[in-house]
């Protein structure tokens, strides 16, 4: 959250279609702007370039904690079944990991989607149940047929002239400034 | 905005109606937003009293033991398990439609994969519940838990029934994140739609504060894609785990190498019969046509259609292998399946599961609603007893001795039925209060959603 | 024995003042505030003597420690903390005693373990004669008797509880009377006995009373038979066979394995007799002629079925075919008329000339159902084949007391004509099981004052004016000797539970008005055959061994009156009348559990299944397959049945290989007040019966009722379906194909896909099961249950399949439906190395120990039941209710103190005795040795009559087993799945005559 506590005021513009959005978001990125956001119902095909985002990391995230899950889950079988109480069950090995595979394999796409889930909302920083933008009776439409663009104040490039000048011309309409309180 | 004409991409109509981001949002959130009518109170209430009972039995059973069941040696397992099995199969549609679909970029999908991985859950829950009350101390569960105890005595990983506990688990643990994650945006939809304060603070805190941002949206579909990713390997895992609780069994009719594949073709088979029960009431109670549409429902058919003769051919080469085999008790175990003393579950088994599915094969029964419907239902009959004549292969075994007759006890169908008033009550309520279709994902596949149909100057 | 705790806690008191006086040791009240806190302050409790049995155990508990604690200074106060010591009680051991089981004209010579001062289990004595150490299914259960909750408690006249000096004081005064009219209108009914003291005491009692009537009477006895040997000897004795001996057994209507008398040691020398170590050895040969099957028609190499009526007629034309060949046998030449055509004449030829050709070697035995003449023709053909002395002996039985039905009836017409006006009811429960035609209940109510003796408050006790509670022989004081006449003392371990009193005690008041206690009694007797001088030490050794050494009484010798005999069978009525289905004969034949209902409250003997119906909890109508056929009834219809101008309903069991137009019924069924487990189950055939036919009679005639009946069976499906699991050949092919039965499955080398774990160290337990020595009697079954505290389901969960039995006697039919032959297969876990049960329990609460035992641990069991599924036998039980949850006081201490006593949800399954073979790894251990072959047997090992287990250490090459595994016989069932059991089966041998392949048994 102390990225929010930053945040002083945002600037929300509200455009037609998907079409028109994606404009705004390039020519954002060409006036070199970093601290700003296309709002869409729906993901936007092609929305990361026009906003030249690089690529999330989470994939990266999910196959280590995988992998040390699968690695944990056989550690513990083993250690059980050969250390902790070893058993003679059914004349077999002690270590019988033919057997231990789908447990492994389990364990191994649980943590997979535990950390899938956990690392998406981290990175979005969710839950965060107050933001500026939520002020703008328009902006409820983002969840409905509504696209918006926010600058933030943090932004180097920001300047409220000409931010408000750069989103009209991009054919943004109802400008806000939203505070936050 | 969205008043030019609809060209949908290679004029495949997904969604027909002249549809809008808005006449989308109304036309599902309306669902949740005004009172249920009458018809989901005459569902409702019946399943509920069901579901009641089905708890008063657990009760009944804690309190005076397994003995309540029709369950002896050498059938020691009965309906419990039957239905187990019924009810993960039941869940399997779901997961296949919300994952291998969208990784397949079946686009169709979006309009039935909401209420396709809700069930998923709700028959998770309904599978998981026999598993717990058929054990003998079901007060002692906990040991096939991996957790240090004062006993110092760990499960044994050899056990199928432990890679179950696992399997399951994880199924339902990772569908259940899967569907929450799809609900995040269209939750942010029902809070911002929110007229009353109530309604505003829970929505709010279940969307998490959803903004709908591209910033958001990048970690969030990445997300989607590695939940959609993991969970294709997991469904066809679980009920090939499923299956080694009878295939890694040495009892004849049991101990069978093909059960894995045929049990995830079983599943998928009667997932998707379930799937087509339920989308034709909704469809019909809520007026869905525009969204569910014919050819979704057509498309259904014939994923039935495939995998009921993948059943039916696993049905033959189990008889082949048996013969082949020379094996005198494998090729008894089977002979007697057909013509023994549970013949009759046998064949209404393949009538159900081979037979009904072949009239898809005509468009004219595959697009009749009252068919399909119909077909639906006896599938499941089907698969029930396609289970049940699995489990019920114990009775036979090798010392004709210890042969005995299992039957089920009022206990026994009572529990079974009380399963469907939970499950269907659980369902209720999700249609009642969540959208049962995704929002964000139908607009997402609208013309109007495509950035590049009216902007040239894209790239 | 007398300080033994009663669990009325009267001793009790003193015990635990004696514990207060060992409060007072130092080391004592030092050792508790260690080691029992909360025992040490239970001992204030314990002074004002407030106990619960946890403080109980508890101080127990440490008692016994300290007896190692404080060893170094005067240990025998403190190991045994009683007043009054039995020296050898030591808590948490168990002690063995000598005593004797007397039925009917024998006895059982057992030896008893107790705990603290309970019996819990009942073995044979081995230095005895009639059980050699070994037992039957009846032994086994009579402990359950001891403790049966509801057995008797008090003396009771009419309705009012009493006690015994009101009996004693009412006799008194009726003595004078009788003894003024020297007992006239005096009676007295007893059950059978072979006891010096009773038959003393009964001497005593006519001589008292000379006009007073003395009747011994059963429902079933060796009457007949007795009889059989006076005509034809002059003189009363009782045959005893050395079956060892024979090398052709020939049995006329004769269950020697199993229903008949002395069947525990006949059966050891039958088996004795085809142990067949390699195909070299020679085996007997059992000739069985019988109409319904039996355990020994099972085991039969020649069964020919006839109906019991022409059995008779079957042994004057088997006389007639010796004396053809010379044989001095007396004539019944006025006999020659009987029909036996279809019997192949081939069969009778054979026969003899087999029995000529093993002279000395050979023995005809009668069964007791057959008329006295047919029993004196069979002396007289056991002597002309010099039999006796060898395989057959008659001893002189001087002190036996057996059954008369001629004097019963008499008694009954006394009776009715109101000329008695006393009858002592010493035992037995004439009112449920005298036949219908004597009308004995009316007769009984004509009596002005009955007085009876007996277990239960029964059918008869209920009509009685006087009812006194009868002593179990775990009870009481007495003696008995065994057929061979060998003497046996019958001594208690424990008072009496209730205020009971043992038959010679109530005997020895009627004669004398004296109350004297039973050990008195006896003694007594004792004293005048056993010379004074060293009375004492010859007590003291009768009452440790159980018997008192090489006594038997004189055999008599084989002079055969054939005079008598002769003139016995022509004026015997052997006439066989026409049977059809409209005329059928009907056999009344004791039950294999409650024998004559005596023991229809035993839960044990009710629940094991009939060996060869395996019914449980039933009787029924038996009849064979062409019967049933003709007159379309399949098994559980219920048929009105006629005989004699009465009738009842019964219930059809088809058995194939029964006679045809024969129809068998059980007694001992139908019991009207029996107790909470006896009464009303199964049909009470004595409605039926009469005393001029006791045992079997033509006239019989069934009518569907179209009404059904449910049957509880333990094994559904009778057939082999031609899977190799009993293995069985010929003698010849034996000869001819030594490994026929390993080799009988070809199956790909048994190799597994990992290493498996070795056994190679320490004792491996494994077992060996001979098939050819099995009869199926199920003295395995009951012997277990009491061991391993196996708790009875009843009828409805038997039917649901849900009995607990952890060894089962599986039978299977072979043959045709006309010839059929029954094999019987004990069948226990298998403790196999690579056990499936094993890998598929999720929570590991089956595993194998490293003694390679499959052990189940209950605690650790949560009852996911997938390790039945998964076991080929499927000998795994499981707890669907709590069984044991409302067990009444006494039946908890029937119970085995080594055995965990289940509850609901867990599996349980047989263990090879785990708790034998740790009592014989601490006693070896204390000892500093290894465990000897043969010192720990499992409970099903000791108790088996034909000793067809083996059991013992699998690593060690001498060991009993290992020998056993050894012979080319011995296989594994189901051996190609690779489970490695160590529990293996010597294929079954039978050794029918070659002179007679082909010839038909006939169906009667």
């Amino acid at each position: 959250m102390s990225k929010f506590r930053e945040v002083t005021q945002i600037m929300m513009a509200e455009y037609a279609s998907t079409g028109a959005l994606m404009h705004a978001a390039e020519a954002l990125r060409d006036a070199g702007y970093k601290d700003y956001d296309c709002h869409s119902p729906f993901p936007i095909h092609g929305m990361d370039q026009a906003m030249g985002l690089k690529r999330s990391p989470l994939g990266y995230i999910v196959f280590t904690v995988a992998v040390c899950g699968l690695i944990g889950i056989m550690t513990l079988m083993w250690w059980t079944s050969t250390t902790a109480y070893p058993l003679v069950i059914s004349g077999k090995p002690y270590f019988s990991f033919q057997a231990f595979v789908p447990p492994a394999f389990a364990i191994t796409i649980l943590s997979a989607a535990l950390t899938a889930v956990i690392g998406m909302l981290i990175l979005n920083r969710l839950p965060q149940l107050f933001h500026p933008l939520f002020y703008s009776e328009r902006f409820s439409r983002v969840t409905d047929g509504g696209f918006y663009v926010s600058v933030e104040s943090t932004d180097p490039k920001f300047d409220a002239a000409r931010t408000r000048q750069l989103l009209e011309s991009l054919g943004g309409s109802h400008i806000e400034i939203l505070k936050d309180a | 905005m969205s008043n030019q004409s609809n060209q949908w991409p290679h004029g495949d109509v997904l969604i027909t109606g002249n549809q809008t981001f808005e006449t989308v949002t109304t036309s599902v959130s309306r669902v949740v937003e005004q009172k249920p009518g009458k018809g989901w109170w005459m569902l409702f209430l019946p399943s509920l009293a069901l579901a009641l009972m089905s708890f008063s039995l657990v009760g009944q059973l804690f309190y005076e033991g397994l003995g309540l069941w029709g369950i002896m040696v050498p059938v020691v397992w009965g309906l419990a398990i039957v239905n187990f099995v019924f009810w993960v199969g039941i869940g399997h549609a779901g997961t296949l439609i919300s994952a291998i679909l969208f990784l397949l970029r079946q686009r169709w999908r979006t309009s039935i994969n909401r209420f396709a991985e809700a069930m998923t859950i709700f028959a998770v829950i309904c599978a998981l519940m026999f598993p717990t009350i058929h054990v003998g101390r079901v007060w002692a569960l906990y040991w096939t838990m991996p957790i240090p105890n004062q006993m110092n005595m760990w499960p044994n990983f050899r056990s199928p029934l432990m890679w179950d506990f696992f399997a399951v688990g994880t199924y339902f643990t990772v569908s259940l994140m899967f569907w929450y994650v799809g609900l995040i945006p269209d939750l942010a939809t029902l809070r911002d739609r929110a007229k009353d304060k109530v309604r505003k603070i829970i929505f709010g805190i279940l969307s998490m504060g959803w903004r709908g941002g591209n910033k958001q949206w990048k970690h969030y579909e990445l997300a989607y894609l590695i939940l959609a990713a993991v969970s294709t390997p997991l469904v066809l895992s679980v009920h090939s785990i499923v299956s080694t609780d009878f295939a890694t069994s040495l009892i004849p009719g049991w101990h069978t190498t093909i059960f894995p594949p045929y049990f995830v073709a079983g599943a998928i088979f009667s997932g998707f019969a379930m799937v087509m029960t339920l989308s034709l009431i909704a469809r019909k109670v809520w007026h869905l046509e525009d969204i569910i549409t014919m050819r979704h429902l057509e498309r259904m058919n014939i994923i039935m259609l495939v995998t009921g003769m993948m059943v039916g051919y696993a049905y033959s080469t189990e008889f082949f292998i048996a013969w082949y085999s020379g094996n005198e008790y494998e090729r008894f175990a089977f002979i007697n399946r057909a013509f023994g003393q549970y013949a009759w579950a046998y064949w209404i088994m393949v009538s159900c599961n081979v037979l009904v599915p072949q009239t898809f094969w005509f468009k004219k029964m595959r697009t009749s609603l009252v068919w399909m419907f119909i077909a639906s239902i006896l599938i499941n009959v089907g698969m029930w007893f396609e289970r049940f004549v699995i489990v019920i292969t114990l009775a036979s075994d090798f010392l004709p001795s210890s042969w005995g007759y299992y039957s089920a006890t009022w206990h026994d169908w009572a529990l079974l039925i009380g399963s469907f008033g939970l499950f269907f009550t659980l369902f209720l309520l999700f249609l009642r209060f969540l959208p049962m279709i995704a929002m964000s994902e139908v607009k997402a596949i609208l013309p109007q959603a495509d950035p590049h149909a009216h902007h040239e100057g894209g790239h | 024995m007398s300080s033994v705790n009663r669990p009325d806690g009267r001793n009790g008191r003193e015990y635990w003042r004696s514990l207060d006086q060992l409060s007072q040791t130092g080391e004592f009240k030092e050792f508790l505030n260690r080691e029992f806190p909360q025992g040490a302050s239970e001992l204030e409790q314990v002074e004002n003597n407030d106990w619960s049995r946890r403080n109980f155990i508890t101080l127990m508990g440490a008692s016994l420690a300290l007896a190692g604690l404080a060893s170094c200074r005067r240990p025998e106060t403190h190991v045994l903390p009683y007043v009054k010591a039995p020296e050898e009680i030591i808590p948490g051991i168990a002690i063995q005693y000598a005593t004797a089981m007397p039925l009917g004209t024998g006895v059982y010579g057992v030896v008893v373990e107790a705990h603290e001062g309970r019996p819990t289990k009942i073995e044979g004595n081995e230095l005895h004669p009639s059980t050699k150490g070994a037992s039957n299914a009846w032994i086994q259960a009579s402990i359950l008797n001891l403790y049966d909750p509801d057995r008797s408690r008090r003396v009771m006249q009419g309705a009012s509880e009493k006690t015994w000096s009101d009996v004693t004081s009412f006799w008194r005064g009726e003595l004078t009377k009788h003894q003024a009219n020297k007992g006239a209108g005096l009676a007295v009914l007893s059950e059978q006995h072979n006891s010096p003291t009773f038959a003393r005491l009964v001497r005593q009692f006519k001589s008292a009373f000379p006009m007073a009537t003395f009747v011994t009477w059963e429902p079933a006895g060796d009457e007949l038979k007795i009889e059989g040997i006076r005509i034809a000897t002059g003189s009363v004795a009782q045959p005893v066979y050395d079956l060892a001996k024979a090398s052709v057994i020939v049995s006329l209507d004769c269950d020697f394995v199993f229903g008949e008398s002395e069947s525990v040691v006949n059966a050891r020398g039958f088996a004795d007799g085809r142990r067949l170590k390699s195909e070299k050895e020679s085996m007997n040969r059992l000739y069985v002629v019988e109409s319904a099957f039996t355990s020994t028609g099972a085991t039969a190499d020649h069964r020919i079925c006839l109906q019991v009526q022409r059995i008779g007629a079957f042994a004057i034309r088997l006389a007639q075919a010796l004396r053809a060949k010379g044989l001095a046998i007396p004539s019944a030449d006025g006999l020659s008329s009987i029909d036996l055509s279809d019997i192949d004449s081939k069969w009778v030829s054979e026969l003899a000339s087999e029995l000529l050709s093993s002279r000395g070697r050979s023995v005809v035995m009668a069964g007791r159902r057959l008329p006295a003449p047919v029993h004196a023709l069979v002396c007289a053909i056991n002597s002309a084949l010099d039999n006796v002395g060898s395989t057959v002996a008659w001893h002189s039985a001087p002190d036996v007391n057996v059954t008369n039905a001629n004097e019963f009836a008499t008694l009954v017409n006394a009776m009715k004509s109101g000329s008695i006006s006393t009858l002592f009811v010493l035992g037995g429960n004439p009112v449920y099981s005298a036949p219908a035609d004597l009308g004995f209940a009316d007769a009984y109510k004509k009596v002005a004052t009955t007085i009876h003796l007996g277990t239960h408050v029964d059918e008869t006790a209920e009509v009685s004016t006087w009812h006194i509670p009868q002593s179990h022989f775990l009870e009481a004081w007495g003696d008995a000797r065994s057929v061979d006449g060998t003497l046996s003392a019958i001594q208690p371990l424990i008072e009496p539970l209730y205020h009971s009193k043992s038959d010679i005690e109530l005997l020895a008041l009627v004669v004398s008005g004296v109350d004297a206690r039973g050990y008195d009694i006896v003694r007594e007797t004792w004293g005048a055959s056993i010379t004074a001088l060293d009375f004492e030490s010859k007590w003291r050794r009768a009452l440790h061994d159980g018997v008192v050494a090489d006594n038997r009484t004189a055999a008599v010798p084989a002079l055969i009156d054939s005079g008598a005999v002769a003139n016995a069978l022509r004026s015997a009525d052997l006439s066989s009348d026409k049977l059809s289905s409209s005329s059928m004969e009907i056999v009344f034949a004791v039950s294999g559990a409650t024998f004559d209902g005596r023991w229809a409250n035993n839960g044990w003997l009710q629940e094991v299944p009939d060996p060869i119906t395996k019914l449980t909890w039933d009787n029924a109508a038996i009849m064979s397959v062409g019967t049933a056929e003709v007159l379309g009834l399949a098994s559980g219809d219920i048929v009105k049945a006629g005989y004699s101008g009465r009738s009842m309903d019964l219930p059809v069991w088809i058995v194939p290989g029964n006679a045809d137009n024969s129809v068998t019924v059980a007694l001992g069924y139908g019991r009207r007040s029996a107790g909470s487990v006896g009464t009303d189950i199964g049909f009470d055939v004595n409605a039926l019966r009469t005393s001029k036919a006791p045992y079997f009679d033509a006239g019989l005639t069934l009518s569907k009722t179209g009404r059904t009946y449910v049957f509880s069976t333990t094994q559904d499906h009778g057939s082999m379906e031609g899977r190799p699991i009993i293995r069985e050949a010929t003698y010849e092919e034996y000869k001819r194909d030594p490994n026929f039965a390993p080799e009988m499955v070809e199956h790909p080398p048994l190799e597994s896909m990992w290493n498996e774990h070795k056994y190679d160290t320490g004792y491996q337990w494994g077992m060996v099961i001979d098939l050819n020595s099995c009869v199926g009697c199920n003295a395995c079954t009951v012997a277990c249950q009491s061991e391993n505290n196996i708790p009875i389901v009843g009828k409805e969960q038997v039917r649901k399949g849900r009995e607990m039995h952890w060894i089962r006697l599986d039978r299977y039919f072979a043959g045709s439906t006309d010839e059929p032959t029954v094999l019987h297969q004990p069948m226990a876990c298998h403790h196999c190395e690579l056990a499936p049960c094993e890998q598929v329990c999720p929570v590991a609460a089956t595993v194998h120990d490293h003694e390679g035992l499959n052990v189940m641990v209950y605690n650790r069991c949560i009852g996911t039941r997938y390790c039945s599924n998964n076991c080929p036998y499927k000998v795994r039980r499981f707890n669907f209710w709590n069984y044991t949850k409302d067990y009444p006081e006494t039946i908890k201490m029937a119970q085995n103190p080594d055995v965990t006593v289940r509850s609901r949800g867990v599996m349980e399954k047989c263990t090879y005795c785990v708790q034998r073979i740790s009592e014989g790894r601490i006693t070896a251990k204390k000892e500093n040795r290894e465990i000897r072959d043969g010192e720990v047997r499992s409970a099903c090992q000791q108790a088996c009559p034909t000793g067809a287990i083996t059991f013992g250490n699998i690593l060690d090459p001498n060991s009993a087993v290992s020998q056993a595994k050894k012979i080319n016989r011995n296989y594994v069932v189901l051996e190609e799945l690779n489970t490695k059991p160590r529990t293996s089966y010597l294929a079954r041998v039978r050794n029918p005559n070659p002179a007679l392949e082909g010839v038909s048994c006939g169906r009667g």
